[in-house]
């Protein structure tokens, strides 16, 4: 499979700040990757360079085999950017019609409104919409451009749930033609149902790299939790440490951390306890997500964001 | 799709109802006023109409608050709402774009030479060569270049906020001091040693030399090129000027 965003060795400084540190990755044609991190992993910054909106200290940024610049001036490349805004004054349909006309290959106006919800709008002016009308315009303009790798920088931000919901359902129909799609995003959800690959960042490199099911699996076990119906009977103690996996109880509520919760509701079935209210946590993909990030994050990132 | 930006830029302006109110009905409203007023005067000897020059000095009032607002403001506030950020990520070059935002300027600079020009033929009975009427418009829209790079200057430098009242207060002290308020034969000498080298004067200086049957000066022409050149750069160098994201937002995010 061709590689459309390639990323090699790439350290990005802001001040005394390492925002990416030797980061490196590919992502080949018609994949769906999701960059995933807290606030401050360099997530924004990899947009900007893959746009060319920043330049990497070191290493090198390669999208369809050019430089960044060249690929946005070929609109072969398309971002919903996270702090960008609309043109104040111009209507929801001029600004489609100049993204269009940007565009070496554009969708019709129509279907651009279409897919992100706007029909009845194209004569509202931009800065008259709402939160959540204005990201979707967004949105329009990068649907309009029709270009083959569209890079969405948390683009879901201030949306509420409906709304995150029919981007996403916009999304995944406009993606279904085969494009390049990157997100950055720190919503996990968002992550399992939209994307076929996770990278998670943590300052400034990349921690994992995976299908949301085996980033799952790396980072958690399943939880099994029963309740005792006479946790002080004399053979509990004993039964317990018996289990497979590591046991906590509290109480008349017991937890087992496993790797294979099969095998603990087995021995659990065939033992002599008296336990009800059975219940089986599958590994979250947050415990994962905690468990990769995790760390305190450098003081200068802190002091930054308070100037 | 630079000209669909530039057409984009200059439908907002018009679209603008504070741009139609202050830099096309202001000046004509201003101009019928004075010209009722104090136009009546037949000139001295060697001076003009009192219609005429006011006339004059009323296009040029007009013509500086077009090219300023649609620039210095606008951009201004462009850069808080993000919208340069996303022009930067579209297809356009950042030449593209400010060549739209410098035509647009100079666009709506027209309307109000034009319409005041008109007001003057149609409603106060002034009458010249059609030479003139052409010679006027053109320079005084050539003329009006330093105030759109004025504009472009400030809209890089200060914030949103600033934008608007610093521009207009710029635009009504140049204003007043460069005679286009008070006729420059009033202004006393210390005034009028200041106004010779502000553009304002010098602009409308160019309509009322052409009104005259003359040529404009030659130091019409160097001061207003000197302004633009002068502003250009300075205008480069707001635009390179390093800044901070907005919001605050830690930069590394």
């Amino acid at each position: 499979m061709e590689t459309v965003l390639a990323l090699e060795g790439v350290t990005r400084r802001y001040a005394e700040t390492v925002a990416l540190d030797d980061l490196s990755f590919a992502v080949p044609s018609g994949s769906a990757v999701a960059l995933l991190g807290p606030n401050g992993a360099g997530k924004t910054t990899t947009v900007s360079l893959l746009m060319g909106l920043a330049a990497a200290d070191a290493g090198s940024v390669t999208v369809c085999g050019t430089t960044p610049r060249a690929a946005v001036a070929s609109g072969r490349i398309a971002a919903m950017l996270q702090d960008s805004g609309l043109m104040p004054g111009a209507t929801v349909g001029e600004l489609v019609e100049l993204a269009r006309r940007c565009a070496p290959d554009p969708l019709p106006a129509a279907e651009a409104l279409e897919l992100s919800g706007l029909s009845g709008l194209a004569r509202r002016r931009a800065d008259r919409l709402s939160g959540g009308q204005a990201q979707r315009l967004k949105f329009a303009l990068v649907a309009a451009a029709n270009p083959r790798i569209l890079v969405l920088d948390e683009p879901t931000r201030a949306l509420d749930v409906q709304a995150r919901a029919r981007f996403w359902e916009a999304m995944r129909a406009y993606a279904a033609g085969g494009r390049t799609i990157l997100f950055a995003t720190h919503y996990l959800d968002e992550v399992d149902r939209n994307a076929g690959r996770v990278l998670v960042m943590s300052r400034g490199r990349i921690v994992a790299d995976g299908t949301p099911a085996q980033l799952r699996e790396r980072g958690g076990r399943s939880v099994v939790g029963f309740r005792l119906d006479d946790p002080k009977a004399e053979n509990v103690a004993g039964v317990l440490a018996a289990l497979p996996g590591s046991v906590m109880a509290e109480g008349d509520r017991v937890s087992v951390q496993t790797d294979d919760p099969d095998a603990t509701v087995r021995a659990l079935a065939a033992g002599p306890l008296c336990w009800h209210a059975l219940s089986i946590a599958a590994p979250s993909l947050e415990e994962s997500f905690l468990s990769l990030t995790a760390g305190p994050s450098p003081i200068s990132a802190t002091s930054r964001e308070e100037s | 799709m630079a000209l669909y930006y530039f057409r984009l830029e200059c439908v907002r302006m018009v679209r603008d109802l504070r741009y139609l109110a202050l830099a096309v009905l202001a000046p004509i409203g201003f101009y019928l006023l004075f010209a009722t007023l104090f136009g009546g005067k037949p000139g001295a000897p060697g001076e003009l109409k009192g219609t005429v020059e006011i006339m004059v000095a009323m296009a040029a009032y007009g013509a500086v608050w077009g090219a300023l607002s649609a620039t210095g403001p606008r951009i201004a506030q462009e850069r808080s709402v993000g919208w340069l950020d996303q022009l930067r990520a579209m297809p356009l070059t950042p030449r593209q774009v400010m060549a739209g935002k410098l035509a647009a300027a100079m666009a709506v600079v027209l309307p109000s030479l034009i319409l005041v020009c008109l007001t003057g033929a149609l409603a106060k009975g002034v009458s010249l060569h059609l030479w003139q009427w052409a010679a006027i418009v053109g320079a005084m829209w050539v003329g009006s270049l330093p105030f759109a790079l004025l504009g472009i200057m400030l809209g890089y430098l200060v914030g949103a906020d600033a934008a608007f009242p610093l521009s207009y207060g710029l635009y009504m002290g140049m204003s007043a001091i460069g005679g286009l308020w008070v006729p420059p034969s009033q202004l006393p000498a210390s005034f009028l040693d200041v106004a010779r080298v502000l553009p304002t004067y010098r602009l409308a200086d160019l309509g009322w030399r052409i009104a005259q049957g003359t040529a404009p000066s030659a130091a019409d022409a160097a001061t207003l090129a000197g302004w633009a050149v002068g502003l250009g750069l300075l205008g480069v160098l707001a635009y390179r000027r390093p800044r901070r994201r907005r919001g605050g937002r830690a930069v590394a995010a």
